[in-house]
């Protein structure tokens, strides 16, 4: 008997457009923290974007690493909830334990071009059955028989399986 | 600290200074602010000077605009293992266009390696854990007080092939627009005591291959400029303190 144990991948992007207070705040800082970044790579001042510095700049393509130290605190805000995801009943449910961050582009003269990327990667789900397109998936299995608390809830463009492993049970 | 606080602050130090020409630049010392860098050539020196006594709108923009700063802002840079000889910096920022008077308000970043020789940094994209224990080890940012002076607990940097033992430095005015980017030279005797004698603590490197001031390719024609003061031993731990020109 197959058990197939799922996380997901939620990504969310950040840009001129967002609609919640966590949002614009992260946006605001992450731009202020790569304007100040980019600086190192561009003591020449020949460069506006980002796009223009990791193409053009050795070691520029670290400004990830260094910007990400922005989004820190605002990560523990969540405390480890994924934003925005929801099940069929409009309940957050899914928790993250790992992330990624990435700067998708940049330009120190107009922040209206900015945006950045976070990846959330969820805690392991047992992915049991898929309703219509509704994944239907747990936290636990039990054994012995007893009711499992499901999350019933649709995959979309941002949010997808990042991993599977099925065990022989 | 308080975003407002040093916003208030940042202005008086900037806004109250007469245009000052190089000639009546700090009288012990005429070289200009020192600016160097090992990724690329030429000095980052952003000349700027207000004669005007009204705060300007970008002033009041701030590096911090929002509730959470970077995860930069803190004294304390150590990685958490122990591993090490403490070492606390006292940085003095002083404004080259005013008299070397105390530059209150600049935000200063520094950055150096671990004992081995390696930074905390990747390139591209790579995954964090929700334990959020610091990747930016040994990175750290504060704001200077009254007094031009930010403070930082670290260890006594390794070093790597090619290069001097040397702290990294970015001074940045209140509004986060680059000053001064330049480095921290150590005496040679020093590091090649600390890296001799120190395995006990974590440098287990040796000294084989190591790099003098005079031979490294940016310290050695402007070392003296800046060679900071080190106090203290592998044992006891170290006091650095240096004092640094920025054009503001």
């Amino acid at each position: 008997m197959k058990r197939r144990i799922i996380t997901l991948c939620y990504r969310k992007i950040i840009d001129a457009n967002c609609s919640d207070e966590w949002c614009r705040n992260v946006f605001a800082a992450t731009y202020q923290e790569f304007k100040m970044q980019a600086q190192f790579y561009n003591q020449q001042k020949k460069h506006t974007t980002y796009k223009q510095l990791i193409d053009d700049v050795p070691g520029a393509n670290k400004l990830n690493f260094l910007v990400s130290a922005a989004i820190i605190d605002y990560l523990k805000e969540l405390n480890d909830q994924v934003p925005d995801v929801v099940n069929n009943l409009g309940r957050s449910f899914l928790r993250f334990k790992n992330f990624q961050f990435e700067i998708i582009q940049s330009d120190i003269t107009s922040s209206a071009s900015h945006a950045v990327a976070i990846y959330f990667m969820s805690q392991p789900l047992i992915w049991h059955d898929t309703v219509g397109d509704q994944m239907i998936t747990s936290e636990n299995y039990n054994d012995d028989n007893c009711e499992m608390i499901i999350n019933q809830f649709r995959l979309s463009e941002n949010l997808g399986i990042y991993t599977l492993q099925t065990l022989e049970v | 600290m308080d975003r407002k606080l040093f916003v208030r602050h940042a202005f008086s130090a900037l806004g109250i200074v007469a245009v000052a020409p190089l000639i009546h630049a700090c009288s012990k010392n005429n070289d200009s602010a020192s600016a160097s860098s090992d990724e690329s050539s030429g000095s980052s020196s952003d000349v700027t000077t207000d004669t005007s006594c009204s705060v300007s709108p970008t002033e009041t923009e701030g590096p911090f605009p929002t509730k959470q700063p970077s995860s930069y802002v803190r004294s304390d840079i150590t990685k958490g293992d122990g591993i090490g000889s403490p070492l606390t910096a006292k940085i003095t920022i002083v404004n080259s266009n005013n008299n070397c008077k105390s530059l209150e308000g600049a935000i200063v970043d520094i950055w150096h390696c671990d004992v081995d020789g390696n930074y905390s940094e990747y390139g591209g994209t790579q995954m964090q854990s929700t334990n959020f224990q610091s990747v930016h080890w040994l990175r750290g940012r504060q704001v200077t007080d009254a007094n031009g002076l930010v403070t930082f607990k670290s260890i006594f940097p390794g070093w790597y092939q090619g290069r001097a033992t040397h702290i990294h430095v970015h001074v940045y005015n209140a509004s986060g627009t680059s000053l001064l980017v330049t480095q921290i030279a150590f005496p040679d005797t020093l590091a090649i005591t600390v890296n001799s004698t120190g395995s006990a603590y974590g440098y287990t490197k040796g000294t084989s291959g190591y790099t003098y001031n005079n031979a490294d390719n940016v310290f050695s024609d402007s070392v003296a400029k800046e060679m900071a003061t080190v106090t203290g031993s592998v044992d006891k731990g170290f006091d650095l303190s240096i004092t640094i020109k920025a054009n503001a």
